[in-house]
């Protein structure tokens, strides 16, 4: 299942993201706090991050469950459980906006509104190791298996063989890819640069935001008039 | 004007082991240079200060004169160097940066600051030569896929001089000799292409200069025939004909495809119990694909594969130790398969005594590297020892997958003298994927040609030979 494409302006989803994370731990207590979220899964679903949904959803549900029920378990406060499960949604949750985000969107965006370059590079390698680090993941636990090293009843050689060849793989890559990035003629100084497919806010991008916003403001008044 | 000239040239890495030593060297505009050479013997080095990496990124002691185009690169930095010369690096799948072909060509472009309208000609432009869409997923492309993406992308910048690091590790026959016809037609139209390469029989064809690296010199190559033949010829198979005997493994009509994609379609073929069968085919035909498909790592879409080993591995939903204790997979790069403290440990661990392990390191001949820590080992020396490591497990089958990428002939010619060693003396069954004209002839006891998805024919050594001959 592929990601979601060119659906929000990348600074958007990133700033959606933080304000759908940061509305979901503060009001994480509140009763309404599940409505809050539905309404943000649902915004999110309207304005096309359908894939990024399905692909959260589940998970978010099984962890969000578990966590809940191992606070309901530990404190036997059902509120506290309920707290714990908003809080795991709206992590999740959060990540969808940033799952839609390219680092090639991200990149022309930054580059568009003449951010220095150091952040840009930042943004570039961090978006480009997120699939690295999960391709390499699967393909170190697939090595693992063939090696007969995956027994759980051997955490030492478990260990050893998830990490070893993971920290070799990722110090590998990362050189690599930051040569390629240098010799590709990347800097960080004042040099001209173009963008080929500028990022353009729209008004979806503004209908898009208000829409989070509102709901928050809408949250915080119901919170506060209670 | 030289395009590029080293004047006595010396590098070393920690101020005591010297990797180049006083070295001179040219190449020139209108020109295929090749520089050939076992590993370890400084040509990724000297590429490096070519590029300006060293000292630049890579720090070490530098002394001696690099020109390009006449003016000195002391002082220069990486990016300043890297806009006269484009480089395309080994291990191009570590270099790829966005989703897109279209995106990651036009990456260095924005970074050369190129209008939108002159990117856009160039994407179309170098797509075309190098046959590619520029649609396609990065990360859904083949090893050889991508090798020609990243050639793309520095062919794409426009610089006059090329240095291409090991082009042809990923590529068959075909794309290989398209790729040279390519540079060749560059340095036809004023290019200086500099080409580091071990699959000499492919590339000397069309290089006009030829120099060979060892232990840290470089000398110009007068007698290229002769350095040719020496370097190329065929290794011997030293093994009697082979008699079929029962079925290990029975495909039938398999069929696997991600998505929307195709890779195999219908494969039907099966493999006799204690033969040497290659598979052959052109870049992204399904060869890895279906030597995974083999050893269970993935299911097939469509179709059946029977394996003969044990009834009880039909039962198991998944591939477990047992399965992978007799059907061995070596991983194409063995990074990912070693991770014990020692090498001594890497192979006893899963060895079914300790004499058994001792004796396999004796085989492969890495018994002096027991008490070294296999990540900190040379490229060769690891691949060595993940194959001894997974032979070591007495496998009744082994999967190698391109086991030969980046070998020079000697370290080449050593691995399949074990490989064979170890077919003859455990009776294991070898199934191997290989681009490497040297060596297939003698891993060979059936041959299964993959085009299209389909199995377009079946063989012996001869259709190996015909095929790496047409």
């Amino acid at each position: 299942m592929s990601a979601d494409k060119n659906i929000l302006y990348p600074l958007t989803g990133l700033l959606s993201a933080i304000a759908i994370l940061l509305s979901g731990l503060v009001f994480a207590k509140e009763p309404l706090c599940p409505a809050l979220l539905a309404g943000f899964l649902l915004w999110l679903l309207l304005f096309g991050c359908y894939r990024a949904c399905l692909r959260v959803l589940l998970p978010m549900l099984l962890v969000g469950g578990a966590f809940a029920g191992i606070t309901y378990a530990a404190s036997g406060d059902g509120q506290s459980a309920l707290g714990m499960m908003n809080r795991t949604a709206a992590v999740f949750l959060a990540v969808i906006p940033g799952m839609s985000i390219t680092p090639v969107q991200m990149t022309r965006c930054l580059s568009s509104l003449r951010a220095p370059r150091a952040v840009t590079l930042g943004m570039l390698i961090a978006l480009s190791f997120v699939p690295l680090l999960t391709l390499e993941i699967r393909r170190v636990r697939e090595a693992m298996v063939t090696r007969g090293a995956g027994s759980l009843l051997s955490p030492q050689i478990l260990y050893r063989a998830f990490l070893i060849p993971l920290i070799t793989r990722l110090v590998n890559i990362s050189d690599t890819l930051s040569l390629s990035v240098e010799t590709r003629g990347f800097t960080l100084d004042g040099k001209a640069y173009s963008i080929y497919h500028l990022q353009r806010f729209c008004l979806k991008d503004g209908l898009y935001i208000l829409g989070i916003l509102a709901g928050i403001a809408g949250m915080a008044v119901a919170v506060c008039t209670q | 004007m030289h395009a590029v000239e080293f004047k006595d040239v010396c590098f070393s890495y920690d101020g005591q082991a010297q990797i180049l030593k006083h070295i001179s060297f040219a190449a020139e505009y209108g020109q295929v240079t090749l520089l050939s050479g076992p590993s370890g013997s400084g040509k990724s080095t000297l590429l490096s200060i070519l590029s300006g990496i060293i000292p630049n990124i890579t720090p070490g002691e530098l002394s001696g004169d690099v020109y390009i185009d006449g003016a000195s690169i002391r002082g220069c930095t990486a990016e300043e160097i890297c806009r006269r010369v484009g480089i395309v690096l080994q291990n191009p799948e570590s270099q790829i940066v966005h989703k897109l072909v279209e995106d990651e060509i036009a990456f260095g472009l924005e970074n050369m600051g190129l209008p939108e309208e002159r990117i856009a000609r160039q994407i179309d432009t170098v797509c075309q030569m190098m046959g590619l869409d520029k649609a396609w997923q990065t990360r859904t492309l083949s090893g050889g896929q991508k090798q020609r993406l990243m050639t793309a992308c520095t062919l794409a910048m426009g610089q006059k001089i090329l240095i291409l690091d090991e082009p042809l590790a990923n590529l068959d026959q075909t794309g290989g000799r398209e790729l040279m016809e390519l540079l060749r037609s560059l340095a036809d139209h004023g290019y200086a292409v500099i080409v580091v390469e071990h699959r000499l029989d492919l590339v000397l064809p069309y290089g006009d200069a030829l120099w060979s690296t060892e232990s840290g010199t470089v000398q110009r190559v007068e007698e290229k025939t002769v350095y040719l033949h020496a370097q190329t010829r065929k290794i011997a198979d030293p093994l009697p004909p082979f008699a079929a005997g029962e079925d290990l493994f029975t495909l039938e009509h398999v069929a696997y495809r991600v998505g929307e994609r195709e890779i195999l379609k219908d494969i039907s073929f099966s493999v006799p119990r204690g033969a040497r069968m290659v598979i052959l085919g052109e870049n992204g035909c399904g060869k890895t694909t279906l030597l995974r498909l083999i050893a269970r790592l993935n299911r097939p879409s469509g179709g059946k594969i029977t394996q003969h080993l044990d009834g009880r591995f039909d039962r198991r939903w998944k591939p477990d130790r047992e399965w992978f204790r007799r059907v061995g997979v070596v991983y194409q790069n063995p990074n990912y398969q070693l991770f014990m403290p020692t090498v001594e440990q890497e192979v006893a661990f899963g060895a079914p005594s300790r004499e058994y392990a001792e004796e396999i390191m004796a085989r492969f001949s890495i018994s002096h590297l027991a008490q070294r820590h296999p990540q900190s080992l040379s490229e060769g020396q690891k691949r060595r020892v993940s194959i001894a490591a997974i032979a070591a497990t007495a496998p009744e089958v082994l999967l190698l997958d391109e086991p030969t990428v980046g070998q020079d002939y000697q370290g080449l010619k050593e691995l399949v003298e074990l490989l064979n060693r170890q077919h003859q003396e455990t009776g294991c069954t070898l199934i191997t994927v290989t681009h490497d004209v040297r060596c297939a002839g003698a891993l060979c006891d059936r041959a299964v040609l993959i085009a299209g998805g389909r199995v377009q024919q079946q063989g012996g050594k001869s259709l190996a030979q015909a095929y790496f001959g047409k």
